[in-house]
């Protein structure tokens, strides 16, 4: 009968888990400048025995916050009209040609506002407070607006490239020859 | 001054087309043709004495002297004598044994030409018509060693004989016939030259009078008038007067061929001959073969002909005596037969080919030294029809007492001048190809009527067009055995090989059409416009007598029904485009035209146009040209010009309109008192003018061709030279719009229906004119398709016998005049307007060949929209392909099938072996560390 070994010793990386790293020892030197520690923070009470105590912040009112809010959101709103230069210059620049990397970018410009309006929920919801929801429609409409304007900005540059129907020359092939009403016919003599 | 010039220049070198260097010389085809050798002046002759290499040369019914080569039959080199008022049997050729040089003569214009290349050696024109030519074989102290004069028999107001210096050209004496006599042949013998010239009697008969001349200064030695009062009527039964044998001779026949008399020259006896009957068929021809060599034996032999059979009977000559005597016969074959004369040193050879046979025996005895069957003559007959050889030249090389080798090049009654070598055929060529008279292309039935049935599923509703298809593929499986069998060939075809490797019916690109030509003779010979080196049939449409012309048109092509008309009481025949048979009448379609449209037509000098189905006769218009000009021209639109777009996209993407009416029509008329051209463009149901141009001070006698497709027309005339400008030659193009704004659709916007009668709406005409290097004698366009491709405008230069593809871009009629392009003009392709077209080297579609005397060009769209098939004939037969767009929708030649399946291949098989290697190194890379 074989007799029961014991359990071999458990694998280094098992004693590494389980057992607590080893607390830090209290360096002499201090806190760089502008460090706060955690315990800091978390014990303010016990901090007042230490001489460097920080006054503590007051918290924001809710108006504050919501004004703080709304701010953020209008930064937010008018973010893509800030844009709008930059991407005008970058269109010029590549000319009204049809290559791939101007139509990359033109697809890029398209595709960036139409998608910034469709997320337009979710990039406003955690600035959106009981409060300031009036407010917020405000913004919201600014930024479906500049969003629009950066549309504009790839239809101007679609037209550039002549992409778009808006010439007699595009519809020619819908229109008809006129039908004559007499035939002639030449009989070689 | 010049840089707007360069600059021009250099966008036209941009907006060139051509070929890649690739498919030139391949997709074109050409034959260098010579025309119907003509039996007397076709001999094989070595251009170089010290070789024994011999070629064939001829001067051809046409008028065009040449040689080829007896190996493969390539034209070693020909010239061109063609000249519109010299009848074409005027013409004779000469090459004296031992000469590196061939003498030839047509009208008054006697040359010689270098035997090895066609290089002039000299030329001379004399005041009268040349009536005979001879090389004089004797050789005396008054001529440059080892160069053969020439004698020159010339008729015309001052009869005469001319002894021309062989190296030089130099007359060197000239004799004169002056009483009234007409001047016949020339012969000469060892000793003398003789002169047969024909003293007219009062009774109108002829008799034979022969001036014996010396040779070395042109003084009459003996004039004498053979006996033969009342026995000739006319020159047609003298036979043959000997040229240079060893004793020249003269034969005649009385006109029922009954007798034949000869007669040695230089003697005054005449030798008679009874010719016997065969079977009640009286002889229609007597032909006489003697040989051409001063040194060779005096024998010679006759050649009788029947309606249904031939024979030849050998004579001999004795000298001492001056005695003709018979010294045997060949026996009688059915059908017709050729002979022809051959020597080698002094031996005479006689070569007989008749209906399935090539026969040599000596001129000594009958015995037969060589027969060869002949079975094939590799050349497509009709059936019932049966290929005769008219006229035969031969050469055989003997060893010891038998014939090793024989090889005759032999004019058949096809019109196919091929050679056979013992009794094989080497080479064919279709020389009744030259004197093609109409063209065609056509489909072949079975693809017209697929494509009617594919029209048929089209045009149904669904339904029943997906029975409709069920039970065409149902029927398809039929065909399953004949599919399968084909099948290796095919998948190596299109593995390895060109769209030229399948037939007429299995061709995806539409290039293989069926080109049927209508030659002089009767005959209408098919091509194959993918394949044209091989003639596909060949057939005896009408029999035509001697000197009858048969003016044939083909009349259209559709259902693969090729109807073609002939002049030889207005008849219209039939033929099945891939066969060549005539059609089952259940196959023909009789199109009437429609009730209420006009028909024009030329009538004596005037148009002349009539409603079909009216009540009341009479034209309902008629285009009266002015007080002394006759109609020159007259260019309908063609009725299948299919085009894409109603208009012209501008650079500003604005719309031009194109005047599309489909009732047009380009006559040209001309002024010979004041030496105008007029040209009209015509609305064809009302008559009336839509748009007319004169040009003064034109040169009448040259070609001026003109042609209207779409919504433009092209012509081109010759301008005397006047104070103001030099002698040249215009090209004139105008394209005719709806309105001449963009955008607008003139006077009849917003309407569905143009009427030419109610309100009709005239177009506005951009014309533009330019100067071009070279006259043009025709115009024709591409066709394609759709219309989509771009057109080229192709011209037949006969000057430098080439014919150009002209890009439509290059003469379109908006090019800016006296200012540079703007740039949306510049993005439509167009460049300044400059006078001048220089015609560029990419443009000539024949490359470097010569293409003799094209008299027309037509073309057809292929099955892809890029290429249009092109197709001149006249002298020569050219075709080729064009793209005018480039192809962009086909593949290149150097696309590899191949190699692109082998790579396919090769990442398949790399992906099968490489793929569990990397699943083994994956599944490692998780388990194993390193």
């Amino acid at each position: 009968m074989a007799t029961q070994l014991p359990p071999p010793p458990p694998p280094q990386w098992v004693l590494d888990l389980n057992s607590n790293p080893p607390t830090k020892s209290k360096a002499s030197f201090p806190d760089p400048p502008g460090y706060t520690p955690t315990t800091a923070l978390q014990q303010p009470s016990k901090s007042k025995s230490s001489k460097t105590a920080i006054a503590p912040r007051k918290a924001p009112t809710p108006e504050e916050m919501d004004s703080l809010k709304l701010k953020k959101a209008w930064e937010l709103a008018l973010a893509p009209a800030k844009q709008l230069p930059m991407n005008a210059i970058g269109m010029y620049m590549t000319g009204n040609s049809l290559q791939i990397f101007s139509i990359m970018m033109v697809f890029m410009l398209f595709k960036a506002p139409v998608q910034a309006i469709f997320n337009i929920q979710s990039t406003f919801q955690r600035l959106e407070s009981d409060g300031n929801k009036e407010q917020m429609i405000l913004a919201k409409l600014a930024y479906i607006g500049c969003n629009l304007l950066a549309l504009a900005l790839g239809v101007w540059k679609v037209n550039g490239m002549g992409l778009l129907p808006t010439t007699r020359s595009d519809w020619l092939a819908w229109e008809t020859p006129r039908e004559p009403l007499e035939r002639a016919y030449y009989v070689p003599s | 001054m010049h840089l707007p010039l360069l600059g021009a220049v250099a966008l036209l070198l941009q907006s060139t087309t051509a070929v890649f260097a690739d498919e030139a010389w391949t997709i074109d085809y050409h034959y260098a043709l010579l025309g119907a050798p003509k039996e007397e002046t076709t001999f094989f002759h070595q251009p170089n004495p010290s070789s024994r290499a011999s070629l064939i040369y001829t001067l051809s019914e046409e008028g065009v002297v040449g040689a080829v080569n007896p190996r493969d039959g390539a034209l070693v080199w020909r010239q061109s004598l063609k000249s519109a008022d010299i009848p074409s049997n005027a013409g004779f050729l000469r090459g004296g044994e031992g000469q590196d040089v061939v003498v030839g003569g047509i009208g008054n214009k006697t040359t010689a030409w270098s035997a090895a290349d066609g290089r002039l050696v000299w030329t001379i024109e004399t005041p009268g018509r040349i009536e005979d030519l001879e090389i004089l074989e004797l050789q005396d102290a008054s001529q440059t060693p080892g160069v053969k004069d020439t004698i020159v028999l010339t008729s015309g107001n001052s009869p005469s004989i001319l002894r021309v210096d062989g190296a030089s050209g130099v007359s060197k004496w000239t004799y004169s016939i002056d009483n009234g006599d007409i001047p016949y042949q020339v012969s000469a013998s060892a000793t003398e030259i003789f002169a047969i010239v024909l003293h007219k009697s009062l009774l109108g008969n002829i008799k034979i009078k022969v001036i014996s001349l010396d040779p070395v200064t042109g003084r009459k030695n003996d004039e004498y008038t053979l006996s033969s009062d009342s026995e000739l009527s006319s020159t047609e039964t003298i036979i043959s007067v000997g040229a240079n044998s060893a004793s020249p001779i003269i034969a005649w026949t009385d006109a029922a061929r009954t007798v034949l008399k000869v007669n040695i020259i230089g003697t005054k006896n005449v030798a008679s001959f009874n010719i016997e009957k065969h079977n009640e068929h009286g002889v229609t021809n007597v032909r006489l073969h003697a040989p051409f060599h001063t040194n060779s034996l005096a024998h010679f032999l006759v050649h009788f002909e029947t309606d249904i059979s031939h024979w030849g009977e050998v004579y001999h000559i004795d000298l001492k005596k001056s005695k003709v005597e018979k010294a045997y016969s060949l026996p009688k074959i059915n059908g017709k037969g050729a002979f022809s004369t051959s020597t080698s040193d002094a031996n005479v050879y006689f070569t007989r080919i008749s209906r399935g046979q090539v026969m040599t025996v000596s001129s000594a005895s009958h015995g037969s030294l060589g027969r060869w069957a002949l079975a094939d003559l590799g050349i497509p007959v009709a059936k019932g029809e049966e290929a005769e050889p008219i006229h035969a030249v031969s050469e055989v090389s003997v060893k010891g007492d038998s014939v090793s080798a024989v090889r005759s090049a032999v004019f058949l009654s096809t019109g196919d001048w091929i050679l056979i070598r013992e009794g094989s055929p080497v080479w064919q060529r279709p020389e009744l190809l030259a004197t093609t008279q109409s063209a065609i292309f056509a489909s072949p039935p079975e693809v017209e009527a697929f494509a009617q049935e594919l029209q048929l599923e089209a045009h149904s509703n669904p339904v029943s067009a997906y029975i409709h298809r069920v039970t065409r593929h149902i029927q398809d499986w039929q065909r399953l055995p004949v599919v399968l069998s084909s099948l290796p060939q095919k998948i190596r075809n299109q593995l390895f090989g060109t769209t030229a490797d399948s037939g007429l019916t299995g061709d995806v690109f539409g290039f293989h059409k069926v080109i049927a030509c209508a030659c002089k003779n009767g005959r209408v010979v098919a091509l194959d416009a993918a394949n044209p080196y091989k003639i596909l049939w060949s057939k005896q449409a009408v029999e035509l007598k001697a000197g009858e012309s048969w003016n044939p048109t083909f009349k259209s092509a559709s259902d693969g029904i090729l109807v073609l008309e002939h002049g030889v009481g207005l008849q219209q025949l039939q033929f099945d485009a891939s066969t060549g048979e005539v059609p089952s009448s259940g196959a023909i379609r009789v199109v009437n035209p429609s009730v209420g449209t006009v028909q024009f037509s030329l009538h004596d000098g005037e148009l002349e146009a009539n409603k079909v189905g009216s009540a009341a006769s009479g034209a309902i218009w008629r285009f009266l040209p002015g007080t002394g000009e006759r109609i020159l021209s007259l260019v309908p639109r063609p009725v299948n010009d299919p085009v894409a777009s109603i208009g012209k996209v501008l650079g500003d993407r604005r719309v031009l309109y194109k005047y599309l009416s489909p009732n047009l029509a380009l006559l040209a008329t001309a002024n010979d008192l004041t030496q105008t051209v007029s040209f009209y463009v015509l609305d064809t149901v009302s008559g009336a003018t839509l748009h007319a141009d004169t040009h003064s001070g034109v040169d009448l006698q040259a070609p001026i061709p003109s042609t209207l497709s779409e919504n433009w027309f092209a012509y081109s005339y010759t301008s005397e030279a006047s104070d103001d400008a030099p002698k040249g030659h215009y090209l004139v193009v105008g394209e005719m719009f709806e309105s001449l704004v963009p955008n607008d659709r003139g006077p009849l916007t917003g309407k569905v229906n143009s009427s030419s009668l109610q309100a009709p709406a005239e177009p506005f005409v951009m014309l533009r004119s330019y100067q071009v290097p070279e006259s043009v004698s025709k115009l024709a366009v591409t066709q394609t398709r759709q219309g989509i491709t771009s057109r080229q405008l192709l011209a037949v230069l006969p000057d430098s016998s080439s014919i150009v593809g002209i890009p439509y871009g290059v003469v379109d009629p908006r090019r800016p005049i006296g200012r540079d392009p703007t740039k949306e003009e510049q993005g439509e392709g167009l460049v300044r307007y400059g006078p001048n077209i220089e015609f560029d080297p990419k443009w000539y579609l024949n490359h470097q060949r010569e293409v003799l005397d094209i008299s027309n060009i037509i073309t057809s769209p292929a099955l892809i929209e890029s290429t249009s098939l092109v197709f001149a004939y006249g002298h020569d037969v050219f075709g080729t392909r064009l793209s005018p767009s480039f192809s962009f929708d086909i593949l290149g030649k150097d696309f590899n099938k191949f190699q692109m399946l082998a790579t396919v291949a090769a990442l398949a098989v790399a992906t099968f072996v490489v793929g569990p290697l990397v699943t083994r190194k994956q599944v490692n890379t998780r388990w194993q560390f390193a």
